[in-house]
């Protein structure tokens, strides 16, 4: 067990003991640690709760041998023993020397990427992790990678050309001249669970999942985190001190995915982005749902773990994961069990897990030949919001093109996701016509009293979520030319 | 690229971090961390508070109230009714009524929850419609008036009336509200703020702490960000900081966290507005009688100057001949709303673009013909509302070039047939125009200085009254400098904004920063190229005498007046081999005891306004641009997107086409932003709803057009302005209501074009959606509401 940390920072290694002084807490933000340095003032704040991206670094880990995988994330969601074993890369990194900017930044300057400058070292991280990804990216890609960041002077145009511009050298630059060094370096940094116990907190990061149930047993009152999307807002944004947390991201055994004939097993604490390409073709409307979930650097650090145990009302992957039926695995020092994810949450924010177990994967069933699952998602703006709405919608007809089963699983319309039981009950031995579908529209009100908040009013909601179920048809039968 | 299309100065330091804003400023370990509490009622008496627990935390070095003030409590930019600390009574949520000073947040926080007060809360105003209703006026109506509106209303073929509202918006400056005061010795105070008015900062920090002004040094080295939202209300950070600072005696910083920052700053005013438009078959406006009701918040700040701006541009590009525009600023107990890019020109011109919509549905026709009929005339049809005679008019050239550039007849008529053959997606398309008039209508702020320094190797520093947020505005002056001074860009430094060196300063707004900084960059420039001719040309003719003429009698002698500045050399034009570089010329020059520093001097010429009567001439020219945007509407979920947008604007001769570019594509996009997904709700007890960029939603990259293409109108110089170009930065905005009037026209053929929509702004997908349930019950009734439109 070690109480220290240790990553890379400026080519060296950096050990951060967190009993030797008051500086720094296991619960600081990489954000702050680094704007506590002299040289490191590059990294800005501008929301302090991921939306923003301005504090965007990347964070470089080992990946076979030699060789490193470069993940952008927001470092005002990081805390700092998450740096365990791995190499924080910032701003003042990327150019090779100083008279010799990196192809990206060179790009920026000269589409005339930035104005006021301030997202700029942001955008610059977001666009160093693509370059370093993705081989002339399309629109689609470059978009995606900078989902994450927002400016506010010059209306991206010319930071999408920058990265279409400067992303054509298969990732090559400074960084794989030195990334064997990197890696060596990184070796030398044993990877061992971290048990940090400071006078007012402890923070534990475990490797192994035996060694996290034994915790979560012992500590049931500690917070834990697997990705700290979530989490790490209660001390940025509300000042909380939280004093005991178990942290999942060191394990490996969590972050697994396994495949059978029938479904899909995935590690509770596997990063969504991770998960993406392994769903894409298997899964199609939950990918749908993950590609606007959050942004790039949330999806490198958020689970689906996580996200399931948030059990928000609108936890944008909860009503796509009931429609394909998936099943949750609980596991305590008692043993596993698994429960279908319609009866895992149970409230608002309330789950059934108990203090002592660990939600250790998600078990989505695939799809038997002519069951369509779509997702939909209503917010604000498209990407990087919180639905306002959401649906996950699975149909299976029978040959007579009558409704066999559905479920009609909807978020941001009550206190919890839940699904539209009379709505499903009405449709059920139906003829899947429009005439039925708009006859069943109305009964979204019988299932459903919407509340009125920030993002949308209650009518809003209703209307959308009748809307959305007369979309599940056109897109299965009808005849509209939808985006 | 143009050649004159250099990046912006600071890019390079943008890219590697190493910009300094003024958070990154490294200050002495005996910074402290400041923190504002701020009051969580809309409106409440303070009966009590009790400061002595939070000071017993220790770290804590001050807990400041309104009585350790040492000067006058006082903020308020125009009108004296804003204090620094509330007193008796808290008039919004957010309003600030202590002040802590600590080593770290921590104990900051620490303190604020033992800070206790006693409330009494009362009534609050939290609506425009409660503060119309209550009557509850900031200050007297405004008036303009042209022609015989009533009767011309009651005499013209048709009639439409109707309200429109328009939202707030917050600035979201990336970077938020930032000071750091530094105490010098005696009463001195070293103020680094991200303000876009250092003067005023400079000034009511002053006051604020009961010194003069030539105590206080203000410092801007740049913003991030500012959008009119560090115009006036950068002061509120840096007053605070500077009275903490005052009191401990040492370095303060206060950075406001952003919700914090969302939560106490003002934003774009919200208006509701009505109107009445009297029109005839063809759709030739002839009368117009408009209201603009606008939501000061809970104090004056610039709401009337906001207020003016929107009634002067509630024609738009239209001559509208009988208009009467009356404006009215309410107070309701919400944080005061402020400048923010385009101050007023939006909201007013929202209305009558509405208007051009509707008129164009009513007589079924394409808007774009109603529009082009309705624009100004080059020579007649040409004097506005406030009578000022519109010069160089640029809209008929825009709209031919843009119409044809943009396919716009030939996309109209594939979007109809689009839309009759989908159910579920529309798409709609509009243009639409900015007529934007540049200067600030308080017509003595039109004035600048600034303060070129020649040093005697060569390098040039320039020193003027403009702040840098990002528009490129030290780019440009370098650029106006070096080019003036016909040296290369890398010989040209421009400093940061201080307080010291220019003093009495108009705020970097309006548009007017090149314009005015640049003309008074030039004047310096002049001033000193005249001194540098004049010894020149004698050290020229004394060479020339030297080598060829021994003698006293020298025939061909250089004169000043044939001195020339090109290449990094110093030239008599009339003998083109007596030359000598710039950098060698300027050590012999201070040997000759030449002064090589030169202050210049500004103001826009010709321009006046009477305000109560509501004529004159307030702006010096007008700058021009149309969009045209198509839209892509889902309408099962409200979802639109952007699919192209074509832009034509007028910057006369651009001084940086790359910048420019910028400054009218960001524009647009923040324009997007307020026009779509940007909206701002409160509480029914004043609590900003939407305080964070968790529910409240700017732009992101997913939401520009899919093809953007945006050009410069070419060959139209503007006569007397700094090097014949036209400011920028605002007028870009207002571009974006083509989108928003785009998402309108894809709503309407929903119901075929036959019912008129309901619609405001932004239009969010809740508004679509609500729109389209109406237009679809409307249609399942079979019946047309005639409520807002009267035929006679």
């Amino acid at each position: 067990m070690q109480s220290t940390i240790s990553f890379i920072l400026d080519g060296r290694i950096v050990r951060i003991d967190f009993n030797a002084g008051p500086a720094w807490k296991p619960t600081t933000t990489v954000l702050n640690f680094l704007r506590s340095l002299p040289m490191h003032k590059g990294t800005k704040e501008g929301c302090a709760e991921g939306d923003c991206g301005a504090c965007t670094v990347v964070l470089a880990e080992r990946s076979g041998s030699g060789t490193l995988r470069y993940k952008s994330v927001d470092s005002c969601l990081v805390f700092l023993p998450m740096l365990q074993g791995k190499q924080l890369i910032t701003v003042e990194n990327v150019q090779r020397t100083e008279n010799e900017l990196h192809p990206v930044q060179q790009a920026m300057v000269e589409t005339g990427g930035s104005q006021c400058g301030y997202c700029t070292p942001g955008f610059i991280m977001s666009l160093f992790a693509l370059y370093k990804n993705s081989d002339t990216p399309s629109r689609e890609e470059i978009d995606d990678a900078l989902t994450g960041n927002l400016c506010r002077c010059t209306g991206y145009r010319p930071i999408v050309e920058a990265a279409a511009r400067s992303c054509i050298h298969e990732g090559h630059d400074h960084f794989t001249q030195r990334e064997t060094g990197i890696a060596g370096l990184l070796d030398t940094i044993p990877n061992e669970s971290l048990s940090i116990q400071t006078s007012t907190q402890r923070y534990y990061q475990p490797v192994t999942l035996g060694e996290a149930i034994t915790l979560t047993h012992q500590h049931p009152d500690a917070i834990i985190i697997s990705g700290s999307t979530d989490i790490a807002l209660r001390v940025t944004k509300r000042h909380e001190f939280l004093k005991e947390i178990i942290d999942l991201s060191a394990i490996e055994e969590l972050k697994s995915m396994t495949e059978t004939e029938f479904s899909i097993t995935f590690g509770a604490g596997a990063p969504l982005s991770d998960i993406m390409p392994r769903v894409k073709s298997s899964f199609p409307a939950l990918y749908q749902m993950l590609a606007v979930f959050g942004s790039q650097q949330i999806r490198n650090l958020a689970t689906l773990g996580g996200n399931l145990a948030t059990a928000s009302p609108i936890g944008d992957t909860l009503p796509v994961l009931i429609a394909y039926g998936a099943r949750v695995v609980l596991e305590s020092i008692n043993g596993r069990r698994e429960i279908p994810l319609d009866r895992f949450i149970v409230g608002y924010r309330k789950t059934v897990r108990k203090p002592d177990e660990l939600i250790v994967s998600v078990i989505v069933p695939k799809l038997t030949n002519g069951v369509i699952v779509n997702s939909y998602k209503i917010s604000k703006r498209k990407d990087l919001d919180i639905s306002t709405v959401s649906g996950g919608f699975r149909l299976e007809l029978n040959s007579e093109t009558t409704v066999q089963s559905i479920v009609l699983a909807y978020g941001g319309m009550a206190e919890r996701v839940k699904r539209a039981a009379s709505v499903e009950k009405f449709l059920i031995g139906k003829q899947w016509t429009r005439e039925t579908v708009e006859e069943a529209m109305p009964l979204i009100d019988s299932d459903f009293t919407p509340i009125s908040d920030a993002r949308a009013g209650a009518e809003m909601r209703r209307v959308a979520a009748k809307n959305l179920l007369l979309k599940f048809w056109v897109e299965t039968i009808g005849n509209g030319v939808l985006e | 690229m143009k050649e004159n299309s250099i990046p912006h100065e600071s890019a390079i330091k943008h890219v590697t971090g190493e910009a300094v804003y003024v958070d990154d400023i490294e200050v002495s370990d005996q910074l402290l961390v400041g923190r504002v509490v701020y009051s969580p009622h809309a409106h409440a008496k303070i009966k009590a508070f009790d400061l002595f627990e939070a000071k017993k935390i220790p770290g804590v070095h001050a807990v400041l109230s309104h009585k350790d003030i040492p000067g006058h409590n006082q903020m308020g930019p125009v009108v004296k009714d804003e204090p620094c600390l509330a007193e008796n009574e808290v008039v919004c949520v957010g309003q600030a009524m202590f002040l802590i000073a600590a080593e770290t947040e921590e104990q900051a926080l620490e303190a604020e929850k033992l800070i206790k007060v006693e409330f009494e809360e009362l009534e609050s105003i939290l609506t425009l419609e409660q503060a119309i209703e209550q009557k509850s006026l900031l200050g007297p109506p405004a008036k303009i008036e042209r022609g015989n509106v009533d009767d011309t209303l009651r005499n013209t073929p048709h009639v439409i009336r109707g309200e429109l509202r328009t939202g707030a918006q917050e600035h979201w400056y990336l970077e938020s509200q930032v000071a750091l005061c530094i105490p010098g010795e005696g009463r001195e105070m070293i103020v680094y703020s991200s303000t876009q008015h250092p003067s005023e900062t400079q000034a009511l920090i002053a006051e604020l702490l009961g010194v003069g002004k030539n105590e206080v040094v203000v410092e801007v080295r740049r913003m991030g960000g500012a959008f009119g939202g560090k115009e006036t209300q950068a002061n509120h950070t840096a007053c605070w900081t500077a009275l903490l600072a005052w009191a401990t005696k040492q370095p303060v910083k206060i950075r406001l966290f952003r919700d914090d920052d969302m939560k106490i700053t003002g934003k774009r005013h919200r208006f509701l507005s009505t109107y009445d438009v009297g029109f005839d078959d063809e759709g030739n406006i002839l009368a117009a009688n408009v209201e603009l009701n606008s939501d000061g918040g809970c104090t004056t700040d610039l709401s009337f100057a906001i207020l003016q701006r929107a009634m002067l541009h509630a024609d738009n590009a239209y001559y509208i001949p009988n208009m009467r525009v009356v404006g009215k600023v309410y107070k309701t107990n919400l944080p005061s709303n402020t400048a923010f890019r385009g101050f007023g020109g939006p909201q007013g011109m929202a209305v009558i673009e509405q208007v051009l919509d509707r008129v164009a549905r009513y007589l079924k026709k394409d808007a774009s013909e109603i529009r082009l009929k309705n624009f100004y005339g080059l020579n007649d049809r040409n004097v506005t509302h406030y009578g000022q005679a519109i010069e160089h008019n640029r809209l008929l050239m825009i709209h031919e070039q843009l119409m044809q550039s943009s396919q716009y007849s030939r996309r109209r008529k594939r979007i109809n047939e689009f839309n009759t053959a989908n159910e579920f997606s529309k798409k709609g398309l509009a243009i639409t125009p900015v007529k934007f008039g540049i200067s600030f209508t308080t017509s003595f702020l039109n004035q600048a200085a600034a303060l070129v320094l020649i040093y005697k190797d060569g390098t040039i520093l320039v020193n003027h009254g403009g702040t840098e947020m990002g528009q490129g505005l030290h780019t440009k002056m370098q650029q106006v400098t070096a080019a003036e001074f016909g040296v290369s860009i890398d010989r040209v430094k421009v400093n940061a904004t201080n307080t010291s060196k220019i003093p009495n300063t108009s705020a970097t707004a309006a548009s007017a920063g090149s314009d005015l900084n640049g003309m008074a960059v030039k004047n310096a420039v002049d001033i000193l190229k005249g001194r540098i001719a004049e010894v020149i040309a004698q050290i020229f003719t004394e060479r020339h005498a030297s080598s060829e003429h021994p003698t006293s009698h020298i025939p061909h002698p250089s004169t000043p007046r044939s001195i020339i500045f090109e290449n990094d050399f110093i030239v008599d034009s009339d003998h083109p081999e007596r030359r000598i570089s710039f950098a060698e010329a300027m050590p012999l020059l201070h040997l000759r005891q030449v002064p090589l520093s030169a202050t210049g001097f500004y103001k826009t010429p010709g321009i006046g306004w009477d305000k109560e009567k509501g004529f004159g001439k307030p702006f010096y020219y007008f700058a021009f641009g149309m969009a045209v945007t198509e839209v892509l509407l889902d309408i099962l979920t409200g979802r639109h997107t952007i699919l192209r947008t074509d832009i034509l604007h007028d910057v006369g001769d651009s001084l940086n086409p790359g910048i420019d570019i910028g400054q009218v594509e960001g524009g647009y996009i923040q324009g997007i932003g307020w026009c779509t997904t940007e909206e701002i709700k409160w509480d029914e007890k004043g609590n900003l709803m939407t305080h964070s960029p968790d529910t409240y939603k700017i732009p992101s990259v997913q939401d520009i057009p899919k093809d953007f293409r945006v050009a410069l109108l070419q060959g139209v110089p503007n006569p007397d302005t700094i090097r014949r170009s036209k400011a920028v930065a605002e007028p870009p905005l207002m571009l974006s209501l083509s989108c928003w009037l785009a998402i309108k026209d894809a709503i309407s053929a929903v119901a075929n074009h036959e019912i008129e929509p309901e619609f405001s702004l932004p239009a969010t997908n809740e508004t679509i959606l609500l729109s389209i349930a109406r237009l679809r019950e409307c249609l399942a009734r079979r019946s047309v509401p005639v409520a807002t439109i009267n035929e006679k």
